[in-house]
């Protein structure tokens, strides 16, 4: 009798029950290549400095404080601080800075897709 | 945080506004963590006082800067940070170095703009007499130039000007 073989079994879990590695994605490869090549260690220092120029992080910094007034110093975790500054640090980048970053990241990628 | 759905990430600018987003979370990330180890540490005890300085110094300068006072009124006395207060026009005199009169010092500029040039009697010799030679017509310019300036010399009808 030949072995059927189950169309929709769900595949074998390894032996300790851990989930397969998956692929490397897309994003993973090319943040790889970013930080081997030391591109995002400099385009993190370009980001640094034009926030702090255009007034960016003194903004995140008092909306931090006012967070801690509001909350307490002794009840505030990095993670209540993050998620307390991201929706408006996300929206407040000057469109500027922006442009500069996407441009840079748009000749990174072509740069390493040859 | 929340992470990308890799499966959505197909097209060359998705891609990049998702590493653009990750660079921003980063930087958010540190900003926070910076601001929880000086809130942790205590380190904003001065930064309060600072501000509330920053604020009162503001309020300060924008009281005496109020625009229903007029100019030149008594309103504009600001203390400074040794408590002096200074008069809106400078009240010191001393000898102007072209003309050797006593002038005030908050009337000096107005004065030296007579002194120096802009005025028409102040004007010099050489520059009346280019004036004179430029002027087009000579009895209009003669008029003029009688107007306006005491003539030592004589006045040829051409518009040149001779001294006597």
């Amino acid at each position: 009798m030949s072995r059927r073989h189950s169309v929709n079994r769900p595949p074998t879990p390894d032996r300790d029950g851990a989930e397969r590695v998956k692929e490397p994605t897309l994003i993973d490869i090319v943040n790889i290549k970013l930080t081997e090549s030391g591109e995002k260690e400099r385009l993190m220092e370009l980001v640094r400095e034009r926030l702090v120029e255009c007034g960016w992080k003194d903004e995140m910094r008092s909306l931090c404080r006012a967070f801690v007034k509001n909350n307490g110093r002794d009840n505030v975790t990095v993670d209540d601080l993050v998620r307390a500054i991201t929706p408006k640090g996300r929206a407040s980048i000057p469109d500027s800075v922006k442009a500069e970053l996407l441009q840079k990241i748009r000749t990174f990628l072509v740069s390493v897709a040859h | 945080m929340s992470l990308p759905k890799v499966d959505d990430i197909h097209t060359n600018s998705e891609l990049i506004s998702e590493v653009f987003n990750q660079l921003l979370d980063s930087i958010i990330v540190d900003v926070a963590s910076e601001c929880h180890r000086i809130t942790k540490l205590g380190l904003d005890r001065n930064l309060d006082e600072e501000e509330e300085e920053l604020r009162l110094f503001a309020e300060a300068r924008a009281r005496s800067s109020d625009p229903s006072h007029s100019g030149e009124s008594n309103s504009k006395y600001v203390v400074d940070m040794f408590g002096q207060t200074h008069p809106p026009i400078a009240s010191e005199i001393f000898n102007c170095m072209n003309c050797g009169r006593s002038i005030m010092a908050g009337r000096f500029a107005p004065h030296l703009e007579k002194c120096m040039g802009k005025g028409r009697k102040a004007r010099q010799k050489s520059t009346r007499a280019a004036q004179n030679q430029n002027s087009k017509g000579s009895t209009v310019s003669n008029r003029l130039s009688n107007g306006g300036s005491a003539n030592a010399g004589h006045e040829y009808s051409n518009g040149t000007y001779e001294e006597a």
